[in-house]
């Protein structure tokens, strides 16, 4: 059993409140091979702006996932929360 | 505002298509569409009743890759909106503009599991660029709008609007809105043109490496100009074919795993690759970690998710394509490279003589190539067949060779025909099949027939799933687990029920008399090409395996 590292982050993503933009984020994510390990959504309900925080894991860079949720048309924008990386051993 | 009659959602929809230039849409009405079948009655948008929505999608992609303009497709609510769903992801695998219109159950009767109820937003997240469900009318206007920008901005994709049909009844004042743009939300850092520049000049052994983004950057000029000015040796990716003139000497055709063996060798050996419009498919690198191991990478595109992904880039150029070769389109002196390269090519140019009386699939689609129109537009279905023409027929622009690169749909090729014949009447369309691949959207015969559709059919017929069968063959000890397609029905009798006229030929001496006959015929035609089942696609590059290392036989 290959002992494989997963690296853990915290995204900041900003977003418009529209339909199913959660869906969206979600379904990237899974698809583009990162864990979901706790995520929080609030809405400002005075500019209709999301604010989702969500911790991920993975072999992959970050950066692969920060420029696909780029890519969804809601988005406002992504940023990684550098203090919040850490990374912790799994085997597979 | 102005004083506009009302119009029902249905109506509205039409005006926003022919606001848009549409003049074309391909579907299959049912329950939850009726409203906009209902409008479509007094619409001067001329639809193309397919018969399967999964024709409808494909036709609409052949019409937008044919055309250079966004492919309209309907389908009702439940199974029409899930027959999409194959058309949709093999667009938004090739970035192909198409937008679909989906018909839905009344919002009163949403999430109740509804007769022909489907959660077809939710099915769409992962198969489009973007989708919608209008629930409010209001909104119906502007999310159309929308629809059309998001699938022609930046890379090209489908879009899918889901509209419940209590909103398709609804009445409505058109605003007749400007259309809006949509923010420029990725900030592109400023292109490394200095670090591009110094690479390229520095470069001793560099090549072009050009892919399906040149076209629909509408940047063909630019990079033959580039080719042309850096004298830069240059390889195409399936999608990528007719970028290039085929006639540059310093051309090597398509790399990857059925790429030639001098574009292959040639990637492998560069210590400089010019990346346009491509994005290092698992089919083009093969051992993504042996893919051309010495090279530098520039590495230009439209989509910022596209760099660093597979391979690094020492100098990413982002945005347009169009503006940005041009600041690196010089002459270098790479005489010597050019030289190598010229030997490559001589050493490993295609051979037609093949032994024997049985047809060679290679020398037919050679041939075709050499007897079509100019401008003719090819499109293929998926196997064997579909490689032999990459490898066998020259194009001479992107949008007159259709086929489905990144998903590799089987069924797309005659119903991509049908809507590349309808957005071209005047050219030749051609498509190229095999006998696995045509009775996957078999039923879009009656389509040709229905509106006299003059597609050609080259059926290339080993009554096998050829490549399947090759890989039985090469790689599981030749296990031929159903593969076997010899039951296959008469071709000829098939084609006569649909008006079609058909010819079978068997031997080399048929071939020439038979392709002349096929494009002087004026109206639809099959050509049914029986070839050996034995007959392998060569060179192949094994999985997982360096581009250098391929088979040239067994």
């Amino acid at each position: 059993m290959n002992p494989t590292t997963l690296n853990k982050y915290q995204l900041i993503i900003m977003a418009d409140d529209k339909q199913v933009v959660l869906e969206r984020i979600l379904q990237v994510t899974r698809y583009r091979g990162f864990l979901i390990n706790g995520m929080n959504a609030e809405v400002n309900t005075g500019n209709n702006v999301a604010t989702i925080t969500m911790s991920v894991s993975s072999e992959r860079p970050i950066s692969l996932l920060v420029d696909q949720i780029n890519k969804l048309i809601d988005i406002k924008g992504v940023k990684v929360d550098n203090s919040a990386v850490q990374t912790k051993q799994k085997t597979a | 505002m102005n004083d506009s009659k009302p119009l029902t959602g249905g109506g509205l929809l039409f005006e926003v298509l022919q606001q848009h230039g549409v003049e074309h849409v391909f579907g299959y009405p049912g329950g939850a569409i009726m409203p906009i079948y209902d409008a479509l009655y007094d619409s001067d948008v001329q639809h193309f009743l397919c018969r399967h929505e999964q024709g409808a999608a494909f036709s609409a992609v052949g019409y937008a890759r044919a055309a250079g303009k966004v492919g309209v497709c309907l389908a009702t609510s439940g199974p029409g909106a899930t027959n999409l769903i194959t058309g949709l992801a093999d667009a938004l695998a090739d970035s192909i503009p198409v937008v679909a219109i989906t018909g839905q159950v009344p919002t009163s009767a949403m999430g109740s599991d509804a007769f022909q109820e489907i959660d077809i937003f939710g099915l769409s997240l992962a198969c489009t660029k973007h989708s919608f469900q209008v629930t409010d009318i209001n909104e119906l206007e502007k999310v159309l709008h929308q629809a059309f920008e998001i699938a022609l901005e930046g890379r090209h994709g489908p879009v899918l609007v889901d509209i419940p049909k209590d909103v398709q009844l609804a009445e409505v004042t058109q605003r007749l809105e400007k259309l809006s743009h949509l923010k420029n939300k990725v900030q592109l850092p400023l292109a490394d043109i200095t670090k591009a520049t110094d690479l390229l000049t520095h470069a001793k052994q560099p090549i072009l490496y050009v892919g399906g983004g040149v076209g629909m950057a509408n940047a063909i000029d630019e990079v033959r100009s580039f080719a042309e000015k850096t004298g830069m040796p240059s390889v195409s990716t399936l999608k990528g074919l007719g970028a290039i003139n085929p006639d540059n000497e310093n051309y090597l055709g398509m790399l990857g795993m059925h790429g030639t063996k001098a574009a292959n060798i040639a990637v492998q050996d560069c210590d400089l690759l010019v990346v346009v419009g491509a994005r290092f498919d698992d089919r083009v690198t093969g051992k993504l970690d042996e893919f051309a191991p010495n090279a530098k990478v520039i590495h230009f595109d439209i989509d910022t998710a596209e760099i660093n992904k597979r391979r690094s880039a020492d100098a990413p150029i982002l945005g347009d394509l169009k503006g940005n070769l041009p600041l690196l389109t010089m002459p270098l002196n790479i005489d010597e490279w050019q030289d190598r390269i010229q030997k490559m090519k001589q050493e490993s140019s295609w051979r037609y003589d093949h032994p024997g009386e049985n047809i060679y699939a290679p020398a037919v689609l050679n041939e075709i190539s050499q007897l079509m129109p100019k401008n003719s537009c090819v499109t293929t279905d998926v196997g064997q067949h579909q490689m032999w023409a990459a490898q066998h027929m020259d194009f001479d622009d992107p949008s007159n060779f259709l086929t489905s690169g990144g998903m590799g749909t089987m069924g797309f090729g005659l119903p991509a025909a049908i809507g590349a014949q309808i957005s071209r009447p005047h050219d030749t369309v051609i498509t190229v099949s095999g006998d696995g691949s045509i009775m996957m959207n078999i039923q879009e015969l009656a389509t040709m027939k229905r509106y006299n559709i003059p597609v050609k059919i080259v059926l290339i017929d080993n009554a096998k799933l050829g490549m399947v069968r090759q890989w039985q063959d090469l790689f599981f000890n030749g296990r031929l687990s159903e593969t076997d397609l010899s039951d296959n029905p008469d071709f000829i009798t098939l084609a006569s029920a649909f008006d079609i006229k058909a010819k079978s030929i068997s031997k080399k001496s048929e071939v020439t008399d038979a392709i002349n006959e096929m494009l002087d015929h004026d109206g639809s035609y099959l050509l049914r090409v029986k070839i050996d089942a034995a007959e392998n696609v060569w060179p192949l590059v094994p999985p997982n395996t360096a581009n250098d290392k391929m088979m040239e036989s067994v």
